[in-house]
């Protein structure tokens, strides 16, 4: 064709082109950005927490999607923070800019979530917090962070009421602690925590030892713990280490009246497996555990145990519920203007449906962002009779029936 | 007291698989001359391969020896012949090609990562196993079993490899070529073969070490990392192909990781090993019982 | 055309394009990327006084970043002061620190000297890590430290849009390179090269070749420490694990390896090439096949050393050359 008609086919599918993004005004899908570390040391929570998100983003798309936005379907993009908090940050202004999502959530590592709250408030990106317990994360007067978990102040704040309870309970004095714990961000934060409480508490402090949770020998650390003979031993690590400590505490015969974990590592799969019989007596304490007195918690355990081939833990559980929460959200907004999406963040008071597997009664933001009524529940690990599992026993009201705890360490 | 000698004996043992794991470097350092960063991966696949040949045959971890020491050699020959060999024809007549180095780095990598993406992040153990978690108890010490096999392992392979280098032809061909390529080449040793030969040893030598963490360490991807620098800390501080020295050098490290904890933090134990490397560096860079090489 | 036209060609072209690309590439995303393929460039041009033209392969180069880097945070956090004054104090502080690293590592051959500088640095990140506080300065061990997106504005290093950054990090790069093409023209220029490649025929000659390599050192790690700054202004929060670690030394001597060290062009090339391969296969593959980008890093590490040991610094520079003898005729093949 002769230069004229050349000009006028380009010009045509040019001006056709501008259309075309007005074409798809007509919203039929709500971008969700997902960062979590998915390669490096938090892979394996990480890959947990995805597949939580996806079971719930599978079954929130198949019940009709947002009905209120004519059955408009979520779509998750994940991105791979490799736990580092300028990947993290990177990957977030990559989704709020180039992918354009209408919500942000992640990030699992609180290294990597603390950087990128200041990414979506500048842009004013709701971003949903699952799990990342760091304090500072909703204390920064941020309007647009929304954190499911409860805050590691509660955490160590319960970690102690328990041990008061259990004192009574039993009646047994417990007067020397032992503060064990992994040297980064996590366990710093919880050491903090634990010093001031045990201090109010009037217990009295053997052992304070941060280690590093990449060592590849817990022996030393095991006989420190051994040597200062505490009552009680309070413990944050990491999965790998989780598993070494315990193991090598089963081997120096480390028997202290209770050990009580953080959660994080000792609720990874993985350690259960690993530490098998030596993991018995252990308390932890969680969000969120499979024997929990919910409708629709069993099966929900069991449907995720049928794809991935393990069970649900705290963690899981807060990203499934916070897929939840956003879709709850995004019906109340009617758009999915990240805006009208914040407001509807702001008012929720969710309380029936699949998030209300959680071990308490509803969900509800204070003015910081943080899930006012996020509660906290304690599990023994125990063996009676189905071979080892962990069993619910904090607070009371809670407790698995027909179930005493084990306490002291016999 | 009892306690320093306890910690002490479990600084011996455990340094003395650290020193396993760093004798295949030791070689692998001394006669070729390069930074193997891909070490601490070859570990993990020594570790793997042991895991699985355990789970899959059901014999008892030490035996299946038999099975990850021939499989893990033949691994670092073919990895020296194809990726490393190349390098070394082009550029002969650079001492230290550290371009090298680079490619052991995207070893280091690609391992890692291809062992992520095929058996997944979790941590696994053997449970079950005949040496999990036995200990001796003399009074009020107790001693790990399974660290007191891995430090038998550490002795006979150590004995087996100086018996290999003195003993045997190909091995004091290997010696020769660790002090003077050309002069070995001049007499009528096949420098390249020799290169793939101590690969291969050197990569046995961590499946060796890989079968004794075995039993009561945790496996994953990522595992290699943590071993790596603390195997060049060692290598430096035994002597650079000397195969007593990397024995010697992990013991030390073990020790100061056992007993440093009595009177400090876990985490400045670490500085401590950094900084005491460092001054070794400094006043000994032959380390304990290198032989002062002309650099 | 004139031959010492046609050589600096390139030059203009490159540099009328990166100051033109914030006007084309409006995505936040794209400016990110190129900000940080800036930085690294930067970085590996600063690492390159040292590790190309000195000849030795210093491994802990992110220590001086982190020393930036946590000297104008502090500063700025506690006492109000400037980013821009706490950078030059971080540069100062950092250039001290590389002179003591120097002048027993230099004594070194080869492996030792990188293993002595990783062992350098980690000791350094250690401390850090488990230090809360040193006198009256707030470390904050490994939970770092945050830097408040509160006041904007030149005078406080801190921007709301990226496009100040990337402008920043461009005059740095620019002035950067400049100072090193002007040192490979000197005598210290001379002395470091002839050092690197055969020290006792230099010394020979009267040239005190570890004078020459200290204060290489002093250079590299004073210009190391303003990314650190930068860094710091930039991402809003560091901690040991993200300014000072190993992976950062490691990232910064393969792109200058992979470059082609010891050349002006070869780190610039080199981040060209790694950083897209590293940001974009992370982008692609990261959330499908978990750790496949990193694979694909060590793949391509590989097949360049495989084929290309010196850098790609060369082949690139002999078929621009090509190129221009075939388009400008053969008379200043002779030029």
């Amino acid at each position: 064709m002769n230069h004229r008609h050349q000009w006028m086919v380009f010009l045509a599918t040019a001006v056709a082109l501008l259309f075309i993004p007005g074409g798809v005004m007509a919203q039929t899908v709500v971008k969700v950005g997902n960062i979590l570390p998915l390669s490096g040391p938090s892979a394996s929570v990480g890959l947990q927490n995805k597949q939580a998100q996806d079971m719930a983003i599978e079954e929130i798309n198949s019940a009709g999607g947002i009905k209120s936005l004519g059955g408009a379907k979520i779509q998750m993009f994940y991105a791979d923070s490799e736990s580092k908090p300028e990947k993290g940050v990177a990957e977030a202004e990559r989704f709020i800019n180039t992918e354009k999502v209408n919500v942000l959530t992640g990030c699992w590592n609180s290294a990597v979530s603390y950087p990128v709250s200041a990414v979506a408030e500048r842009y004013g990106i709701p971003f949903i917090v699952p799990v990342s317990v760091a304090d500072k994360i909703t204390e920064q007067g941020f309007k647009n962070v929304f954190r499911i978990a409860a805050k590691d102040s509660w955490w160590t704040r319960d970690q102690f009421a328990f041990l008061k309870d259990i004192e009574k309970e039993f009646n047994v004095k417990i007067a020397t602690l032992a503060f064990v714990y992994e040297n980064g961000d996590w366990g710093k934060g919880f050491a903090e925590g634990w010093k001031k409480l045990a201090q109010q508490g009037g217990y009295k402090v053997v052992l304070d030892e941060p280690y590093p949770s990449t060592a590849t020998d817990l022996s030393p650390v095991v006989q420190k713990i051994k040597r200062a003979n505490p009552d009680v031993l309070f413990l944050t690590s990491n999965a790998a280490d989780a598993i070494l400590l315990t193991n090598t505490m089963a081997e120096y015969k480390v028997k202290p009246k209770a050990i009580i974990a953080s959660g994080g590592g000792h609720a990874d799969p993985s350690f259960m497996k690993a530490a098998g019989k030596n993991a018995k007596y252990l308390f932890d304490i969680v969000e969120w555990e499979t024997d929990v007195n919910k409708p629709g918690a069993k099966e929900i355990n069991e449907k995720f145990k049928k794809l991935y081939g393990y069970n649900l833990a705290g963690e899981s559980v807060d990203a499934y519920v916070a897929m939840y929460v956003m879709a709850d959200a995004l019906e109340r907004a009617k758009s999915s203007d990240p805006k009208a999406i914040r407001e509807a963040l702001v008012q929720t008071k969710l309380n029936k449906g699949p998030a209300m597997i959680v071990g308490y009664d509803a969900i509800e933001f204070d003015s910081s962002g943080q899930n006012k009524h996020a509660a906290l529940v304690m599990v023994q690990v125990n063996d009676i009779g189905k071979g080892m599992e962990r069993i619910t026993v904090w607070p009371k009201v809670s407790r698995r029936a027909n179930y005493k705890p084990v306490f002291p360490t016999p | 007291m009892l306690f320093i000698l306890e910690d002490t004996i479990n600084g011996i043992l455990m340094g003395s698989i650290y020193g396993l794991a760093a004798l295949g470097l030791t070689l692998i350092f001394g006669v070729l001359k390069v930074i193997n960063f891909a070490h601490g991966s070859l570990l993990m696949v020594g570790m793997y391969v042991a895991y699985w040949a355990v789970i899959l045959t059901g014999m008892h971890p030490y035996l299946v020896l038999v099975i990850v020491v021939p499989i893990m050699f033949v691994f670092g020959y073919l990895l020296q012949d194809i990726l490393i060999k190349p390098i070394f024809k082009a550029e002969k007549d650079v001492r230290e090609p550290i371009t090298v180095i680079i490619v052991t780095t995207g070893v280091w990598y690609i391992l890692d990562n291809l062992s992520l993406l095929v058996f997944g992040p979790q941590y696994r153990n053997i449970q079950g196993n005949p040496l999990q978690g036995k200990m001796l108890e003399f009074g009020d010490m107790m001693i790990s079993v399974p660290k007191l096999w891995g430090f038998c392992a550490a002795i006979i392979t150590a004995a087996l490899v100086y018996l290999f280098l003195q003993k045997t032809r190909m091995g004091r061909a290997v010696r020769a070529t660790s002090l003077d390529r050309e002069a070995a080449s001049l007499q009528g040793i096949n420098q390249y073969k020799i290169y793939n030969v101590t690969f291969g040893i050197g990569t046995a030598v961590a499946g060796v070490a890989g079968t004794a963490l075995v039993p009561f360490f945790n496996i994953f991807p990522s595992v290699g990392v943590l071993f790596d620098i603390k195997c060049f800390i060692i290598v430096v501080l035994g002597g650079l192909g000397s195969i007593g020295g990397a024995l010697l050098g992990g013991m030390i490290v073990g020790v100061i990781e056992s007993v440093g904890p009595q009177f400090m933090t876990a985490t400045w134990t670490e500085a401590i090993v950094y900084g005491l490397f460092l001054v070794f560096l400094f006043l000994k860079p032959s380390g304990l019982f290198g032989v002062k090489y002309d650099w | 055309m004139n031959p010492s036209l046609y050589r600096k060609l390139p030059l203009i072209l490159a540099a009328l394009i990166a100051l033109g690309l914030p006007l084309v590439v409006t995505s936040a995303t794209y400016l990110h990327i190129l900000i940080l393929l800036f930085l690294y460039a930067y970085l590996t041009t600063s690492w390159n006084l040292v590790g190309g033209f000195a000849g030795v392969l210093p491994l802990g180069h992110a220590t001086f970043v982190g020393i930036g880097a946590y000297t104008s945070t502090i500063l700025s956090l506690q006492y109000g002061i400037s980013p821009w004054i706490g950078m030059l104090v971080g540069a100062v502080l950092s250039s001290i620190v590389g002179v003591i690293i120097g002048l027993p590592t230099f004594k070194m051959r080869g492996a030792y000297f990188a293993l002595a500088t990783i062992a350098f640095a980690e000791g350094i990140r250690v401390m850090f890590e488990n230090i809360d506080y040193l006198g009256p300065f707030q470390i904050n061990g490994p939970r770092g430290l945050q830097i408040p997106p509160l006041k904007t504005g030149l005078a406080h290093f801190m921007f709301a849009d990226k496009e100040p950054y990337y402008y920043i990090i461009l005059a740095m790069l620019a002035g950067v390179l400049a100072l090193t093409w002007v040192i490979s023209r000197s005598k210290l220029g001379y002395y470091l090269v002839a050092g690197g490649e055969e020290p006792e025929a230099a010394q020979s000659l009267g040239v005190n070749v570890a004078r020459a390599k200290l204060m290489a050192m002093a250079m590299s790690s004073f210009l190391t420490a303003f990314a650190g700054t930068f860094w710091a202004q930039f991402t809003l929060y560091i901690h040991p694990k993200s300014v000072m670690s190993l992976d950062i030394s490691f990232e910064i001597a393969f792109i200058a390896l992979i470059g082609g060290r010891g050349s002006i062009a070869g780190p610039v090339l080199g981040a060209m090439l790694l950083r897209p391969v590293s940001d974009f296969s992370r982008i692609y593959f990261g959330s499908t096949l978990p750790g496949l980008h990193l694979i694909i890093f060590g793949v391509v590490l590989i097949l360049v050393m495989l084929f290309q040991p010196r850098g790609l610094q060369e082949p690139l520079t002999r078929a621009y050359r090509r190129v221009m003898n075939g388009r400008f005729g053969g008379k200043e093949a002779a030029a």
